[in-house]
């Protein structure tokens, strides 16, 4: 297929994209940089949220069991309380009442109620400790989740004080976990195939679904430089001359989808050394080896089905590009066409469609961008061999509907098509 | 013997099934002879220019370039033809010698290096080819153009208005390039114009095109006589008010 006139068309489509520096910059930088830029902001604007929390101790007590020999103040809770917070880098304020709360400033509130230090240390009752939080305050849920862990730490200190004093009382060992909670379930990650894995495949995991989302990013670009290639060449007027030449239209509009495709191969290419320095930075976070997360094959097997999910984008957009007036209703064409895609892809970040009962994923194969998501699931899942198969569907159906678009390409419609 | 490089038969042309704008056209363009179709706006020149150059096929009627079925064969067709459309551009982020050399490359032509040394000699634009031609003046990107069309020495060279557009000293120098490479080669050209001046400097003969029909046609020195009138411009308008004028 990659004739001496083919070669020419490619020369001239690739030397005007090297040229291009704004769509090379918008295509490989972008995305390059995007993705770490997103995690690292987030990380660190994370970090700057200031949460307000306010601290009401109504109960303002002392109090002693004397059965148990426990004595709780809430005071010591209070001071705790805060001790902890503000290690965390909250702001902590202690108020004198719950009407603290009506101060906008104020993101969450606790509040010890009355009562708490009797009920705490009670054997037949437990007490509450009530947490107002904003709705809507993001940062404010994860100050949530902080307080029930330190209140969790509170609560165990005290249960294994009664215990204990119990267990004096009734003079026989008891082990206080076994008599707070004598039932638990614990979960080890195993492959699909049940063999042992290292707790490194969560995170190859993930980076598998954001690859699958990435394809999203991927399309774009590549459509828009179709658009561009045809109908900017119309506006622009050169494509007149150029259709003039003893070449079919067929071959021309080919050279300017493999020129696409190869702009959206080098797109995702920086999408994924993008996330690749999202998940260094990562496992550095974490601790995890990267080796073990990244692994060569998937991203080749990435890049072959970017490839063709480009491929089969753009042929299916191919017949409308050609028919339409302007660039601005051609891209309206082509967004319908993405979005489609957008949908499939975004599903497959948390859908797992390779689990999807047989009466819903056999429909679903019509669509190529099925195979482009089941080609990454089933890899990470282990089924090497299904992987490949799904990149052969991808490939003929892409190959099959460039095929049935190019025929559609008529001289006389993209020149006539005129606004 | 003159040899027939273009034969236009009774061709017509109807767009989307509405409009008929070119409605049996015929003639004929012999081998080193410079033909010129004159018309007003909306006459049906570039309609009927695009058919000869394959690009819009004709809804009726048989053009022949060469002896080649344009209709039936335009592949082949288009290797005897070149062909300047009215509104040509150039790629912006291109060089005029990367112009050159990709059209040089695309007609397949054997000797590519020769052909793209004719068309820099043609378009007269020296160092500047190396220059990107987004920053050429309008003359220049037609010069350019122009020599993209003639460089390969095609049997037919097909040239919707040539000149529109540029100033005096920049159509002047189009009409020498285009004079000069007939006379060097041989080659015969199909072009259209408004500009009567141009028509008489650079054509053997004319056709007056009206409302998608030939109206009148001969050597320029018959037709002028024919209205008994001393220059192209009064002709052209008695043509048109002899057929009940403008619509
Ligand atoms: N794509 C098209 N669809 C429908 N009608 C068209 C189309 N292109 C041209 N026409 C009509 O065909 C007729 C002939 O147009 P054409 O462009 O051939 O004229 P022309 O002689 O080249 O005019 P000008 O001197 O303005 O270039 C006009 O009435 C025009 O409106
Ligand atoms: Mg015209």
């Amino acid at each position: 297929m990659i004739t001496g006139e083919m070669k020419t068309l490619l020369w001239k489509e690739l030397l005007d994209l090297y040229r291009d520096r704004k769509t090379l910059f918008t295509s490989i930088l972008l995305p390059l940089i995007s993705l770490p830029l997103i995690g690292l902001m987030g990380l660190a604007l994370i970090e700057q949220q200031t949460v307000n929390i306010a601290i009401v101790d109504l109960d303002r007590e002392t109090y002693t069991n004397n059965l148990l020999n426990i004595t709780l103040s809430s005071k010591w809770i209070v001071e705790n309380l805060t001790r902890y917070l503000e290690r965390y880098g909250y702001n902590v304020t202690i108020a004198e009442n719950r009407d603290v709360v009506e101060n906008p400033r104020i993101d969450l509130a606790v509040i010890v109620p009355e009562g708490f230090t009797v009920n705490a240390s009670s054997l037949n009752s437990t007490a509450k400790i009530i947490v107002l939080r904003k709705a809507g305050v993001q940062a404010a849920a994860r100050a949530e989740a902080t307080i029930y862990s330190i209140i969790d730490y509170f609560s165990q200190n005290i249960s294994d004080a009664k215990i204990n004093a119990l267990s004096r009382l009734l003079n026989t060992t008891i082990k206080p976990e076994a008599l707070r909670k004598p039932v638990s379930a614990y979960t080890r990650i195993v492959g699909t195939f049940g063999q042992k894995v290292s707790p490194e495949i969560v995170y190859r995991n993930m980076f598998a679904r954001i690859l699958v989302l990435g394809f999203s990013f991927v399309v774009t670009p590549a459509a828009s430089f179709v658009i561009d290639g045809i109908i900017g060449e119309r506006e622009r007027k050169t494509i007149e001359l150029l259709l003039a030449a003893p070449v079919s239209p067929q071959t021309v509009i080919w050279a300017k989808l493999i020129a696409a495709t190869i702009l959206g191969l080098i797109t995702a290419l920086a999408d994924i050394a993008g996330l690749l320095v999202y998940m260094a930075s990562f496992s550095l976070a974490l601790g995890v080896s990267f080796t073990l997360i990244v692994d060569p094959l998937l991203i080749g097997l990435h890049a072959i089905t970017a490839f063709f999910t480009i491929l089969v984008t753009i042929s299916i957009a191919l017949p409308f590009i050609t028919r339409t007036r302007g660039i601005r209703s051609a891209s309206n064409i082509v967004g319908i066409v993405t979005i489609v895609a957008l949908i499939f892809f975004f599903t497959g970040f948390y859908v797992d469609y390779i689990k999807l009962p047989g009466d819903v994923l056999t429909p679903l194969y019509l669509i190529p961008y099925t195979h482009s998501i089941l080609v990454i699931q089933a890899y990470i899942l282990g089924y090497t061999l299904r992987s490949f198969l799904h990149i052969l569907v991808l490939a003929i159906a892409s190959i099959v509907i460039l095929y049935i678009a190019s025929r559609t390409v008529n001289t006389e419609k993209i020149l006539t098509a005129q606004s | 013997m003159v040899r027939e490089v273009l034969i236009v038969e009774d061709i017509h042309k109807i767009y989307d099934g509405k409009v008929h704008a070119v409605k049996g056209v015929s003639f004929r363009v012999h081998s080193g002879e410079i033909f010129g179709l004159i018309g007003p706006n909306g006459a049906g020149k570039t309609t009927t220019l695009r058919m000869i150059a394959t690009l819009l096929k004709p809804t009726r009627g048989s053009i022949f370039v060469n002896g080649v079925d344009v209709v039936k064969d335009p592949i082949n067709a288009r290797k005897y033809i070149g062909y300047l459309p009215e509104e040509a551009d150039v790629y912006t982020r291109l060089t005029g010698y990367e112009h050159l050399l990709f059209y040089a490359r695309l007609y397949d032509i054997e000797n590519v290096e020769e052909t793209v040394r004719f068309g820099a000699k043609l378009s007269g634009l020296g160092d500047d080819l190396e220059r990107r031609a987004g920053e050429y003046s309008k003359g220049m990107k037609r010069r350019l153009l122009l020599a993209l069309v003639l460089m390969r020495k095609p049997h037919l060279a097909i040239l919707d208005e040539p000149t529109s557009g540029l100033d005096v000293y920049a159509s002047v120098r189009v009409r020498r390039m285009i004079k000069k490479y007939v006379s060097e080669t041989g080659s015969s050209v199909v072009l259209s114009s408004h500009n009567m001046l141009e028509v008489e400097y650079l054509c053997d003969r004319i056709a007056f095109i009206h409302n998608g029909r030939i109206i009148d046609s001969g050597s320029v020195e018959e037709v002028k006589e024919r209205y008994n009138v001393l220059n192209l411009e009064e002709a052209f308008v008695s043509a048109i008010e002899r057929v009940g004028g403008r619509k």
